[in-house]
């Protein structure tokens, strides 16, 4: 034997040991997608224009104090859209002082003058940044949540290339209603400045602008597993929001009764020291998810840290302070879709995956030693090995085995033998021209190799395009699919070969060779 | 072994009208089929709610419905899976245009409904006494449930992942209690689970639930990914051959993909997101044939300078043939167990393959030379 077939030997044995060390014990060492593990499968969109809409009404507030402190004559400052502020009833003679304060401290927008109108435009760089950031930042509660919850190995990424999709994969868990409320009731906090109520209907608010509410404000129900059911009329810019919060816990007043304490970032206490000076005695509200949630009365000025007290009982605390913990999202989240598979169906997929494959390899095995007689047994040797690297390099890679995985897998058990065929009709076709049995092998694995190089390389292309195209079962049946490709290349080209060289190599006179 | 004991010498180029007509016929039956039924979009693209549910005993479509009338969802539809006891039950909500929000919901008291309306009359007094269904009630909601029942967290924990292992190994259904011993749930605990629990004769194997908004984005996405593998062929095929080996490959493949489209068609199968999968195999397999025929037009075109262009296609398919055929063959094996031991989960799948595996060998043979032999000016100039 010479040097450079020992070498690829002890190559191939190498291949062979990695591989099966990766894989074994496959129960522990596979991972099983949720088609086959059981578990739900969630996408999730953020709704940005809401962490959009919010800053814009955080902004509207601060413009406001702003113009006052500077005193300067204005009759109102309204979000219009989105992106949109406009300041109405402005004298020209103060254009210089409105100027600089947009300059210094509202650089995030680009505006215009128009006589007593001035509109703002929020610059689209900062829209995307904080579209992105609430997608991020929703990601983030969200993970929290789950990890809370203890879902082991669970999925939480953006989804495919689009920018405000989640993808929650919980394996396992097959209680949808729970862990969905656990994930949704993630919610938009606000704190908002309350302008009268309570009233029983929305009618009865109604009533006090005589049918017509002014743009600024709204109406909005109270959560009534929180309080009494009714309805508030609120400044509808937030003073503060979820963003701005820093932590939450459970917290004692003066005397003792139970509260909710809370502290900010730094941006939000400004806000709020502001705020709660020139608003004492006032009320304040805590808005989640477009219901109240708690009604409080500013009693002193608060900056960074501060209390929501109350009639609470202890119970009542903590349900507030959990909610604000959670609370803490940009923007409200839908549903888009929602998988729940349940245990039982994934045991039954493996059970048939694993019955077709066995089948699939038999069939082909079987027409191979009859085809190709002794150089069939190499090919069957070879697929053999091809299985093994698949599975050494799925666990290698971390890849996830699906339903529509195990079809990729036993589809490669055809493909691979792909490359064989050409190499042994090659080899045929040499022999039939009349060359001696070793050359034909030569010529053979010489001529064949450009072809199963391109025609493997196309079928990966699209594999390619699959993977990026799919959602989890596809890009399970892509990745299976890709590396079983490339696995068939190795054993084809490469092992096969030297078995061809183990068997013939060492004989001083070949004049037949089974094929 | 050999499937043709000499070199064949078939004349396949000059019955490429032949061919030309009977693909033609197939994708035209198949246009008319889309453009007068259109395709039976699986709930991945038109979005709706889709439950499997198995059932312990023999029960028909008609029972299945029945059941379902009687909940006001008479207008679902339920597909039976192969011959076993399984069914899909697809239910649509059409009442008109709605926010996303509300049509999720609408499709979560859907999979509700359907759930409810499957129980028989004693399952359903069962569960409003407080009783547990073993069979439908997941694993942390039985753990719960043992726990109120003053059963230790340990305990509970362990007993209810043995009833689900037990459900794994039934395909879903217990229909009696004694195996709960068996399988290792303490007597106590068996004993208190016959008292306060019931063995519904169904489970619900999944619910998928898809909003609207993804199934148009994905039929967007999949027509994309299918003309972009597309592109990315020809410019393959013209990067290591020639264009216009590139182009009839594409036309080749373009052919695979519309025959298989046209069969998905005159079998109303649904199109899932598999189905597409499918389709996308076939645009990356069934181009491997025709490389391996143009690699060796290639070489004959060298070899045979005096030979006319027909002379050396038909000679290159000769030669590939039985190659063609063979491995053509094993994949056509391999498909075939996935379609008949693969479960009903990937059985379009297996199905579209099958289509697709037999059109790309076909037209492998006697097109994608043909298209060469229609551009044979173009072409041989180009070689000089």
């Amino acid at each position: 034997m010479n040097k450079s077939l020992s070498w690829k030997i002890i190559l191939i044995a190498a291949v062979i040991v990695f591989s099966v060390v990766m894989f074994y014990p496959p129960k522990d060492k596979i991972n099983l997608g949720l088609d086959l593990k059981g578990g739900m499968h969630l996408i999730l969109q953020v709704i940005t224009d809401d962490a959009v809409r919010l800053n814009a009404d955080t902004q509207v507030g601060q413009l406001k104090s702003q113009l006052k402190d500077a005193s300067i004559k204005h009759d109102n400052v309204l979000r219009k859209a989105e992106t949109t502020i406009e300041i109405s009833g402005t004298l020209l003679e103060d254009e210089r002082k409105i100027k600089d304060i947009l300059d210094d401290d509202f650089r995030d927008w680009t505006y215009s003058f128009a006589g007593t109108y001035i509109s703002m435009k929020l610059r689209p760089n900062i829209e995307k940044q904080l579209r992105d950031q609430s997608v991020d930042q929703a990601l983030e509660t969200i993970r929290n949540r789950v990890d809370e919850f203890g879902v082991s190995e669970p999925t939480i990424q953006k989804e495919g290339f689009s920018e405000d999709k989640i993808l929650v994969e919980l394996p396992g868990v097959d209680n949808p209603d729970r862990v969905k409320n656990l994930i949704q009731s993630t919610a938009l906090l606000e704190f908002k400045a309350v302008v009268s109520g309570p009233f029983a209907s929305e009618e009865g608010a109604l009533k006090e602008y005589n049918g017509k509410l002014p743009e600024d404000l709204q109406i909005v129900k109270t959560n009534p597993r929180r309080m009494d059911n009714g309805y508030y009329v609120l400044k509808s810019a937030a003073v503060v929001t979820g963003k701005d919060l820093k932590s939450s816990r459970r917290s004692q007043d003066n005397y003792g009764a139970p509260a909710v304490g809370f502290s900010f970032k730094s941006g939000g206490a400004d806000s709020f020291e502001k705020f709660t000076a020139a608003n004492i005695g006032k009320r304040l509200s805590i808005v989640l998810d477009e219901r109240i949630e708690s009604v409080a009365t500013i009693e002193d000025v608060i900056s960074y840290d501060g209390i929501i007290r109350g009639r609470f009982t202890v119970d009542e605390v903590d349900d507030i302070v959990l909610v604000l913990r959670s609370g803490a999202l940009p923007a409200r989240i839908k549903y888009l879709e929602e998988r729940t598979i349940g245990p039982s169906l994934g045991a039954d997929s493996i059970r048939k995956g694993v019955t077709a494959s066995i089948g699939g390899l038999l069939l082909v095995v079987l027409f191979m030693l009859a085809y190709y007689k002794g150089a069939g047994i190499n090919s069957v040797l070879a697929l053999l090995l091809n299985m093994v690297i698949l599975m050494g390099i799925l666990a290698y890679f971390k890849a996830t085995l699906t339903v529509p995985g195990i079809a990729g897998i036993i589809l490669s058990i055809g493909m691979a033998v792909d490359a064989n065929v050409l190499i042994f009709e090659r080899i045929r076709e040499e022999l039939a021209t009349g060359k001696s049995p070793k050359s034909a092998i030569d010529a053979g694995f010489k001529k064949a190799f450009w072809t199963i190089f391109d025609s493997n390389l196309t079928t990966v292309i699209a594999a390619v395009f699959l993977f990026q195209f799919g959602t989890g079962p596809i890009k399970g049946f892509a990745v299976t699919l890709i590396i079983g490709i490339v696995a068939s290349m190795f054993t084809a080209i490469f092992v096969s070969r030297v078995i061809f060289d183990l068997t013939y190599g060492s004989r001083k006179k070949l004049t037949k060779i089974s094929i | 072994m050999y499937i043709f004991k000499k070199e064949p010498t078939f004349k396949f180029i000059n019955k490429r009208y032949y061919a030309f007509a009977l693909s033609g016929l197939i994708i035209l039956a198949g246009m008319y089929l889309y453009l007068t039924r259109g395709f039976n979009w699986g709930i991945d693209f038109s979005g709706g709610t889709l439950v499997e549910v198995s059932f312990a005993d023999r029960v028909s479509v008609q029972q299945v419905r029945r059941a379902l009338g009687q909940s006001g969802l008479g207008d679902a539809q339920i597909t039976q899976i192969g011959n076993e006891n399984k069914f899909f039950i697809k239910a649509f909500d059409s009442s008109g245009k709605k926010t996303t929000i509300q049509e999720m919901e609408d499709h979560e008291r859907l999979a509700k409904l359907i759930k409810g309306a499957l129980l028989h009359d004693a399952e359903r007094a069962a569960l409003n006494q407080g009783k547990i269904d073993l069979n439908n009630n997941s694993e942390g909601e039985i753990a719960t449930f043992l726990r109120s029942q003053g059963i230790t967290d340990e305990d509970a924990r362990d007993s209810a992942q043995k009833i689900i292992q037990l459900r794994k190994e039934a395909t879903g259904i217990i229909t009696d209690y004694s195996v709960l011993e068996k399988a290792g749930v303490k007597h106590r605990i068996s004993k208190l689970l016959q008292d306060k629990s019931f063995l519904s004769r169904f489970t619900i194997l999944s619910v998928e639930i898809v909003g609207p908004q993804v199934g148009k984005d994905l039929r967007r996405k999949a027509t994309l990914a299918c003309i972009w593998a597309l592109i990315g062929m020809l410019l393959y095929i013209a990067f290591r051959f020639k264009f216009l080996y590139g182009l009839s490959g594409i036309l080749t493949l373009t052919h695979d993909v519309l025959v298989a489209l046209s069969f998905i068609l005159f079998f109303n199968l649904e199109m899932s997101l598999q189905v597409i999968a499918a389709i996308l195999t076939i645009v990356g397999y069934s181009i491997n044939d025709t490389i391996v025929v143009f690699d060796r037009l290639r070489e004959n075109l060298k070899i045979m300078k005096k030979e006319s262009l027909e002379v050396i296609l038909d000679k290159s398919l000769n030669q590939t043939l039985s190659r063609s055929i063979f491995t053509s063959f094993t994949v056509f094996l391999t498909v075939m167990a996935i379609f008949l031991f693969g479960g009903e989960v990937i059985h379009g799948f297996a199905f579209v393959m099958l289509v697709g595996v037999i059109a790309g060998s076909y037209s492998t043979i006697f097109q994608s030379c043909a298209w060469l032999k229609v551009w044979e000016k173009t072409f041989l100039k180009r070689k000089k």
